[in-house]
């Protein structure tokens, strides 16, 4: 076990550490005294475990690609932005635009995420044990969002393809969305995930998917082109 | 990309709140270098109005101070005068309407404002960095119930004392907002407030929020609804904070395009741009949320016994 105090130190310094830790070999690190500063750990790519004793601010873990990260408190906006792999769990909520643009990899949030959670994805599975701010799923392209709580307006607007499972109410769905049944396999798959990450399992999902109405422009449905967000 | 932040203490108490607000905005310093202020709430004495007031910038011109308290002098009972900084703050027992002692004031000279007046808010802004204000105006020593901050990354208009916030809202004693964003139909509003002869100090798209409260609370709103209609009225991305002498509150524009985080215990309330303001004072285990977009929260100030007392006393 290596660890890391944060105190006194730039951001620069701590994650320049965590590479040199790393690099000699390291494989679990503690970060102590975060107080909710920007950018830990981003772009880390070694198959470490990193744990954070603490609250994050903005871009934590971005872009990472192998690691696992737990974060023992709340993210900021943007949290595990653009990751490739690995594994990000975040213990309490998370701000605006968490698991922006993921790849692959997954990101778990026990608590509430915000705004555009899981936004353009393009891979992965972001689960969420609580309630999800509007346009969470905006735009996604694949993968796999998990919502056990409620989502608010736009959900899943203009998605191309992957799935959205809610077990909450969804204020408003989005555009082009629409709610299917889920399958026995989606049902399972999502059981392993919620046992695996210690979430209690909240009941019924609903599966959102893309009605792929917007796939192709069509003159005649001017008005849910005009519509979409 | 500015900072604000914001401070009530439950309790009724007159605690540091000068000291609270400098080690949040220390914390936020980095996302706005131009300048820092902060507007706090301390004790009132019956009839009595503080005024802070802009005599100069960079210095402050000979003889400015007594032309500045000798024309008060005309219209109110000045009964403390004291210079600190670019600023004369005025103690004076007067019972007209604000406006006409603010306006004649600021008639002396173009670079004379009145950058605070209140019988509770005491209000001190400059250029640089929220250590060099308590340098100037040992912000640390202040006292209140609550208080309001700022720091700033100016970004349309120009870098210096007025420019800067917390804005105090010209000709309502006690309101002072704090604002992070962009007000976009600024320049249109800004007409149509010019055209019922509202003046503007600055070309800060800030300084409409406190003019428009002012507005919306002389049309009959309380505090809180005018907060919630200034939400509908107001285009673009915003977090602010407002207070007058007794409520402290916050609004997020509808699509929560500027950060604000909140904590809140028995003890107190304290919000800010970034999570780590509130670590900075409050420590790691501080339980911050942010709030949805579009919510509107306004706390009331407990009347301390200590205040019961004097009013009853007075």
């Amino acid at each position: 076990m290596s660890a890391i105090q944060c105190e006194g130190k730039t951001i620069r310094e701590i994650n320049r550490a965590i590479r040199h830790l790393i690099a000699e070999g390291a494989r679990e690190i503690r970060l102590s005294n975060p107080s909710a500063r920007h950018n830990f750990a981003v772009g880390l790519v070694a198959p470490a475990h990193l744990t954070i004793e603490g609250s994050v601010g903005y871009y934590c873990a971005g872009m990472m690609d192998g690691p696992t990260i737990s974060i023992l408190g709340s993210a900021g906006w943007g949290v595990g932005e653009g990751m490739m792999d690995g594994l990000l769990v975040i213990e309490g909520n998370a701000g605006n635009g968490a698991a922006a643009s993921i790849r692959g990899g997954t990101v778990v949030i026990k608590g509430d995420a915000a705004a555009r959670t899981a936004i353009a994805l393009k891979g992965g599975t972001v689960i969420v044990g609580g309630n999800v701010g509007y346009m969470s799923g905006f735009m996604m392209q694949k993968g796999t969002l998990i919502v056990c709580g409620d989502a608010g307006d736009g959900l899943g607007d203009s998605m191309y393809e992957g799935n959205i499972f809610i077990a909450g109410g969804i204020s408003e769905l989005g555009h082009d969305a629409e709610i299917r049944e889920p399958s026995p396999e989606d049902l399972a798959m999502i059981a392993t995930y919620l046992d695996r990450y210690a979430i209690q399992h909240p009941g019924a999902f609903k599966k959102v998917v893309s009605a792929r109405r917007l796939w192709n422009f069509d003159k005649r449905e001017w008005t849910l082109w005009k519509n979409a967000l | 990309m500015c900072g604000i932040a914001g401070f009530l203490d439950k309790t009724g108490e007159r605690s540091s709140v000068g000291s609270v607000m400098l080690e949040m905005l220390s914390a936020l310093g980095r996302r706005g270098p131009d300048s820092a202020g902060v507007a706090v709430y301390g004790p009132a004495t019956d009839g009595q109005i503080k005024l802070r007031i802009k005599a100069g910038e960079n210095g402050i011109p000979e003889g400015r101070t007594e032309r500045i308290a000798a024309r008060a002098a005309i219209l109110a009972q000045v009964i403390g005068s004291e210079v600190a900084g670019d600023y004369l703050r005025l103690v004076v027992r007067y019972d007209g309407p604000i406006e006409t002692l603010e306006h004649a004031i600021e008639d002396i000279a173009p670079d004379i404002e009145i950058i605070s007046a209140g019988h509770s808010l005491e209000l001190v802004k400059q250029v640089g960095s929220p250590q060099r204000l308590d340098a100037t105006y040992r912000v640390r020593s202040f006292t209140g119930t609550h208080a309001i901050g700022h720091t700033r990354l100016s970004t349309e208009s120009r870098v210096d004392l007025s420019h800067s916030q917390p804005f105090y809202a010209h000709g309502a004693l006690d309101i002072a907002t704090a604002h992070n964003g962009h007000i976009t139909n600024y320049h249109k509003l800004r007409r149509q407030y010019e055209m019922r002869g509202i003046r503007f100090y600055t070309e800060n798209d800030s300084e409409i929020i406190g003019l428009y409260l002012k507005e919306r609370m002389m049309q009959g709103l309380d505090f809180e609804a005018a907060l919630y209609a200034s939400m509908r009225d107001f285009d673009g991305s915003f977090s602010y904070i407002a207070a007058t002498q007794d409520q402290i509150g916050f609004v997020k524009d509808a699509f929560g395009l500027k950060p604000l985080m909140l904590v809140e215990t028995p003890e107190y309330v304290a919000m800010a741009t970034e999570e780590q303001a509130l670590c900075a004072v409050f420590g790691q285990g501080v339980q911050a949320r942010e709030p949805a977009p579009g919510v509107v929260r306004v706390w009331r100030v407990p009347v301390s016994p200590e205040t019961v007392g004097k009013k009853v006393a007075a």
